[in-house]
């Protein structure tokens, strides 16, 4: 299994590139006019917090390579087994296909396959389940449609 | 101070049939909710957060608050019918209350739990009714350099006690403030971080960050581990409450934990558990039995409920007077406020008197209707810990997708809630707490400006940070906060050899 150690050094690696990215960002704020002058630049904080965190992410860098942790995690997995990571990380491109599916096709489809995806993501097989979550779904629909008046459909 | 005027217009608006409703609503969902192991109360609160969109100031706050208290409250009934707290506050609570359950003593247990959660609401209610209008008072005469003493010792406060790494908190707890810097610059215009989409020109809107954060990242996290059934036997769940004899014997320890719960709600960023552990290590520390705290007896349920609820009144001070939350559910309470267009600050007590003080009579009436829904309702509502995994997380996902759309009618604003939970999922995963992020996203702007201007105040210099005497006030007791745990322990080890 994936061992914290490692993920927790590859999100450090993503963590130091991003705040270099974004510190270079920042040195393109331009402000126009008289509000130019006034006060620190607009491109201070976000950049004092970018080194707060890359001091921050190069210190956790520094625990996990040389203690092998950072706050009593040593030897553990992010994941407990095979079968809880794969379902965890399968939701998450039904959660980004649900929103993708709402702004294509609309509510209705987007409604329709959330709760048999996630089912599916989550190995559930027995029909009763599917059953259940298509009633919540519509429940939930209902309710704000009706009940608040949302325009969802 | 005291509005009697005001008093009468919100007993008038509390009053108000639809109110009353939701009020018993807001009880009973959030009873739901914290019955559900993982469902805690910033999920709640999140999830019900759309719904007050559609309603006015009073009623929203009503709900919102039945669900916070009712919320931390039900946390206990897992935690002692299958030993699984539903929430992080009732975490304390397991360790007596459900030895207490197997011995066949779980009506005892579930009463000691109910009772001591009453009165700890109640206590911090009245602590709220007393403190805040004194505080917002003070608080009026806040400049910048106050407002950035307040949220430096929020977020070092929240930095130091979620999670056993500082760093990875410190780390955390910058990103959540980064993400605030997002946007149009508030003091000049200038556009940060915009990438050319006029969605981002107000930032990352702060409602779906915190729904996505606390709710959408539990789904993720709930998907993991659907496989688990839970079993528990419904037979010892009549409620038995204690005497008041037995509650007589138990009064330093109420008062106590009732204190500590408070002082540790108003502390920004410390929440319920926090409240709760350190109410059962005190009551275990000063107990003359303390090797039978563990083992199943009432004072270890006591302590750690009547603190926990008694942390809501306690994160309603800062909260309402100087729009610095108190604990992350406070952080998403805060979110209704501003769907209100309401800005929390000394100024909502002179503008708003009729809504703080129905928001300080609803907290009595919350607490006094949560024992007699409790009474009543525990028995079935137990039963709700049997509902699968399977059926929580494709609806509680739904209902932040709709949920957030509903408010603005705007996709970004769901995008931003996916991201948030992605963002959530993966840091909770690897070790981070996402109570810094949270509190950090909530206080940034605070922070920027008043630090931008404390700067502009002082015309560069930093000495001049200090030279305030609230300010230095606040930043004396961040120190005594940080080195208070690590010098008295040295003192001892000291003495000890």
């Amino acid at each position: 299994m994936l061992s914290q150690r490692t993920a927790n050094l590859i999100f450090i690696v993503i963590i130091l590139a991003a705040c270099a990215y974004f510190a270079w960002e920042a040195e393109g704020f331009s402000t126009s006019g008289l509000l130019a002058s006034s006060g620190l630049p607009s491109k201070f904080f976000p950049q004092l917090l970018l080194g707060i965190m890359a001091v921050c992410a190069a210190f956790i860098g520094y625990l996990y390579l040389v203690r092998g942790a950072a706050g009593g995690d040593a030897g553990g997995t992010v994941f407990e087994n095979k079968t809880e990571a794969r379902q965890g990380i399968l939701m998450l491109p039904v959660a980004a296909a649900c929103y993708v599916i709402w702004r294509s096709f609309g509510f209705l489809p987007m409604a329709i396959v959330m709760g048999p995806l996630s089912l599916l993501a989550m190995g559930v097989r027995a029909p009763w389940f599917y059953v259940i979550v298509l009633a919540m779904t519509a429940l939930v629909a209902l309710t704000f449609t009706y009940g608040l008046g949302i325009q969802l459909i | 101070m005291f509005d009697a005027a005001a008093l009468i217009s919100a007993f008038g608006l509390l009053a108000d049939p639809l109110t009353m409703l939701l009020l018993v609503v807001g009880i009973l969902l959030g009873l739901v909710i914290g019955i559900l192991p993982g469902l805690g109360p910033p999920i709640a609160i999140a999830l019900a957060l759309p719904f007050t969109f559609h309603l006015d100031t009073v009623a929203s706050m009503v709900l919102l608050l039945g669900i916070y208290s009712a919320a931390i409250y039900g946390g206990s009934i897992s935690a002692i019918a299958v030993g699984i707290p539903g929430t992080g506050a009732a975490i304390a609570t397991v360790l007596d209350g459900h030895n207490m359950f197997k011995s066949g003593r779980g009506g005892e247990a579930l009463g000691f739990s109910l009772t001591g959660s009453i009165i700890g609401g109640l206590f911090s209610a009245a602590c709220l009714a007393l403190i805040a209008p004194l505080l917002a008072d003070l608080a009026v005469k806040f400049g910048p350099r106050e407002y950035l003493a307040i949220s430096v010792f929020g977020l070092i406060v929240v930095v130091r006690v979620a999670g056993q790494s500082l760093p990875k908190g410190l780390l955390i707890g910058a990103l959540g403030i980064f993400l605030t810097t997002w946007g149009l610059d508030e003091l000049n215009g200038t556009e940060r971080y915009t990438f050319g989409s006029y969605n981002l020109y107000e930032g990352l809107p702060l409602v779906p960050f915190l729904v996505g954060l606390f709710a959408m990242s539990e789904v993720l996290i709930g998907a993991e581990r659907v496989a688990r059934r839970i079993e528990f036997s419904t037979d010892s769940l009549v409620v038995k409450l204690p005497g008041l004899k037995t509650l007589a014997g138990m009064k330093d320890l109420i008062l106590r934990s009732s204190v500590i719960g408070t002082v540790i709600g108003i502390i920004p960023g410390e929440g319920a558990a926090v409240g709760a552990f350190f109410a059962y290590s005190e009551a275990k520390r000063r107990s003359k039995t303390p090797e039978a705290y563990g083992t199943g007896i009432p004072e270890g349920i006591v302590a750690p409920e009547t603190a926990n609820n008694a942390t809501v009144g306690g994160a309603l001070v800062p909260t309402l007077t100087l729009g610095v939350p108190g604990s992350p559910a406070a952080a998403v309470l805060l979110g209704a406020l501003l769907i209100q267009g309401l800005t929390p600050g000394p100024k909502l007590f002179s503008e708003e008197p009729d809504l703080m003080y129905a928001i300080f009579t609803g907290l009595f009436l919350i607490n006094i209707l949560m024992m007699v829904i409790g009474l009543v309702a525990i028995r079935f509502a137990a039963q709700l810990i049997r509902v699968p995994t399977a059926v929580i997380v494709p609806t509680v996902m739904l209902l932040s997708f709709v949920g957030i759309y509903s408010v603005s009618n705007s996709f970004f604003n769901v995008g931003v809630l996916l991201g948030a939970g992605i963002l959530g999922y993966v840091t909770r995963k690897l070790g981070y707490s996402i109570a810094p992020l949270s509190i950090g996203f909530v206080l940034g702007p605070i922070l920027e400006n008043s630090l931008r201007q404390s700067l502009t105040i002082a015309d560069g210099s930093v000495t001049e940070f200090f030279d305030t005497p609230i300010g230095l006030t606040i930043y004396a007791a961040l120190l005594l906060t940080i080195f208070w745990g690590p010098v008295t322990s040295r003192i001892k080890r000291r003495m000890g050899k």
